[in-house]
């Protein structure tokens, strides 16, 4: 009888210092999008629009999910 | 896949609940969270803001205040009732007379609802009622009033709180030392180490996982800490212990913000996720690497 606890799950170890899945690297990727909003908005706003922490959180998201 | 298919089959009773008062409420909050929506507006209509909110909420000082108090909080409660709840788990280890009638005792605060303990607290510590001001200021002169001085104000919502969920952390650490296994330690005393060697060497790794669990249980729930500190002190005197549950609800209920309520709520559960999450790698994910290097 084969159970889904027996099948491996498919870690790696990237730049991170964790041993990540996806969804590690998923879940990380959506902290810190949300992390860099809030410090654009209270400290870099006034300065550089939200769209440019956007576009940056979207690409560091893509590296963390790629290569984490 | 006969076990998936029968672990489905029972988890079906539980996923349309969570569904309906889990996923349904989060979501809803979710939206509410970008959303203009205040009865008491010109405008009392629900209206699209985009992360207005957000950014209103990262310059509001009331609201940083709020959330620091909380940590702190959450800091000092969460770490006494540890160091407390494995002292006295090590205390129920051992026999003594009257270790049953103890044990009961101990563990009465936890089945008190909080809003019961909020006013038991209230009647031992309000000025000119309680005996706890009373008796210390007849026998030590010293002056206690948490409606006047912030900081015992503080310190009493924490000692409350200790006194409240202690008695958890007591068991759960019980019956992660009941289940070890007693080679390693017989070992350990074999070999000669000293008391405090087989604690930090064999006692703490062995009780990790447990002191773990019991620290993301701890910490959720004092982050979101409302109806004790309600009853006790009402999250004053000023603003000294509205800690953010508190907060949201005075946004939420008496001001009826609530795209601004949904929008602190959202990053409470934030701040939450990434302290636990940050607790599990920095002590589980990171050591486990280093231990299979």
């Amino acid at each position: 009888m084969s159970d889904d606890t027996d099948r491996p799950v498919a870690e790696r170890r990237g730049f991170l210092p964790i041993e990540t899945n996806a969804f590690d690297r998923v879940f990380i990727a959506v902290l810190l999008f949300v992390a860099l909003h809030l410090f654009w908005m209270r400290f870099l706003e006034a300065d550089l629009p939200l769209m440019v922490a956007t576009v940056l959180s979207l690409i560091v998201g893509v590296i963390i999910v790629m290569r984490g | 896949m006969r076990a998936n298919s029968v672990g489905w089959l029972l988890l079906t009773p539980t996923l349309p609940i969570l569904f309906v008062f889990g996923v349904i409420p989060f979501l809803y909050v979710l939206v509410i969270g970008f959303m203009n929506w205040n009865s008491f507006a010109a405008n009392p209509d629900m209206q699209f803001a985009w992360a207005e909110n957000f950014r209103r909420l990262v310059f509001d000082d009331q609201f940083l205040y709020s959330l620091w108090l909380t940590l702190k909080f959450a800091f000092f409660a969460v770490l006494s009732e540890i160091v407390l709840g494995y002292f006295l788990a090590q205390l129920f280890m051992k026999d003594f007379p009257g270790k049953g009638f103890f044990r009961t005792i101990h563990t009465l605060p936890l089945v008190i609802a909080p809003i019961a303990v909020g006013a038991t607290w209230r009647l031992l510590t309000v000025p000119g009622l309680g005996p706890l001001p009373y008796y210390l200021n007849r026998w030590l002169g010293y002056e206690f009033n948490i409606s006047r001085y912030i900081d015992q104000a503080f310190f009493t919502t924490v000692v409350m709180d200790v006194w409240h969920w202690t008695p958890l952390v007591t068991l759960t650490l019980l019956a992660a030392l009941s289940s070890l296994p007693k080679e390693p330690f017989e070992q350990a005393q074999i070999d000669g180490a000293n008391r405090f060697q087989i604690f930090w060497h064999i006692t703490l790794p062995l009780l990790k996982p447990a002191i773990l669990a019991t620290v993301f249980i701890r910490m959720m729930d004092a982050l979101r800490t409302v109806d004790e500190v309600w009853m006790l002190t009402g999250g004053g005197p000023g603003a000294a212990t509205r800690y953010i549950g508190l907060h949201i609800w005075r946004v939420v209920f008496p001001k009826t913000d609530y795209g601004y309520g949904s929008a602190m709520s959202l990053i409470t559960l934030y701040l939450t996720i990434v302290m636990c999450w940050m607790l599990y790698a920095g002590l589980v994910a990171r050591r486990d690497l280093k231990r299979a290097e």
